[in-house]
């Protein structure tokens, strides 16, 4: 590394200080960004494994209220690797931060009020119109989600971001809402139509598992080594 | 042309260089700054002492966990001088 001393210099030389000092900071930010993201990136894939198997053992859906631990795994992973890096404070970080603490809180609230609703309309009315009237979680939460990672690669800079967000988002929200997985399923495993009721809440599980790779651990991992 | 003069204190490689990480950054650990400029932790201490008695920077003995943490922030008065600095500059650049 190239090191400053404290003697005179030109004007020149201080602008490229400036300017190279200034550049620094972003890239530190950015790579911590990149770091954040890739942490809850692996840590999303890692829940949505559990709660597949959590799935597929109850068989009911019920492992999606692991989701709420979610948020706690990350934060305490971001501590920890808070204590060890030394990223400066910055605007553009506060601001990326404040942008995924909205999401998080916003997604949580609908992804309670979604239960609520989607438990109440079972009840209340027949298999037919509850499949109408019921509300689907996963292709809104991956389309929120890479829309918060477009929104942070807007922030950052980094035009790479802002595409795997993009992609990441839709191409999961669109796999979900018309069924990929379970045409895949179908398709590969051989079952039929009747039987797929039993294995959708593990195939919501793998379109997370899809965004959490696309959508987080890989550019997150690409952003910490600099290479967006 | 007329050139303004350059303020003596941000006229040094390190001082400026601690400046500019520290104007694009709400706060910035110590170890982070040296790690950025380069610079030995005695010198880059006494570059900071100076810049803190100029009233530029303030610095935040704290704890990271069980560690001892320096914090340095830029003050309000660090950041006119900074960008006093910057305009001073942009005369012996010639820049509009």
């Amino acid at each position: 590394m190239e090191t400053i001393e404290n003697n005179e210099l030109t004007a020149e030389r201080s602008l490229e200080i400036i300017t190279k000092q200034i550049e620094q900071s972003r890239k530190a930010v950015s790579k911590s960004t990149g770091q954040a993201l890739y942490v809850a990136g692996l840590s999303m894939m890692a829940m949505s494994i559990v709660i597949a198997i959590t799935n597929y053992l109850t068989k009911t859906p019920l492992g999606h209220l692991l989701w709420f631990l979610l948020p706690l795994v990350i934060i305490w992973a971001q501590k920890k690797n808070k204590e060890r890096e030394h990223a400066p404070v910055s605007l553009i970080g506060s601001l990326v931060g404040k942008t995924w603490w909205t999401f998080a809180t916003f997604t949580l609230v609908f992804f309670l009020i979604t239960i609520i609703w989607n438990s109440v309309a079972a009840r209340l009315y027949q298999p037919d119109a509850y499949m109408l009237l019921r509300i689907r979680v996963t292709p809104i939460i991956v389309l929120l989600m890479g829309m918060t990672v477009t929104i942070t690669g807007h922030i950052l800079r980094s035009r790479w971001l802002v595409v795997f967000g993009f992609i990441a988002g839709i191409g999961t929200c669109l796999w979900e809402w018309l069924g990929i997985s379970e045409a895949l399923f179908i398709r590969v495993a051989g079952q039929s139509l009747s039987e797929l009721g039993l294995v959708r809440p593990i195939l919501h599980c793998f379109t997370y598992l899809l965004f959490a790779f696309f959508g987080m651990a890989l550019p997150g991992y690409l952003l910490k080594r600099q290479r967006l | 042309m007329n050139f303004k003069p350059l303020d003596p204190l941000l006229h040094s490689e390190l001082r400026l260089a601690v400046m500019s990480l520290l104007i694009a950054s709400e706060e910035a650990e110590f170890s982070y700054i040296k790690e950025q400029t380069g610079a030995t932790a005695g010198n880059l201490s006494v570059q900071i002492d100076k810049l803190s008695t100029a009233g530029y920077i303030q610095v935040e003995k704290t704890f990271k966990g069980k560690k001892p943490c320096t914090l340095c922030r830029i003050t309000a008065e660090g950041h006119t001088a900074f960008e006093n600095y910057v305009k001073a500059l942009r005369t012996y650049l010639r820049v509009k």
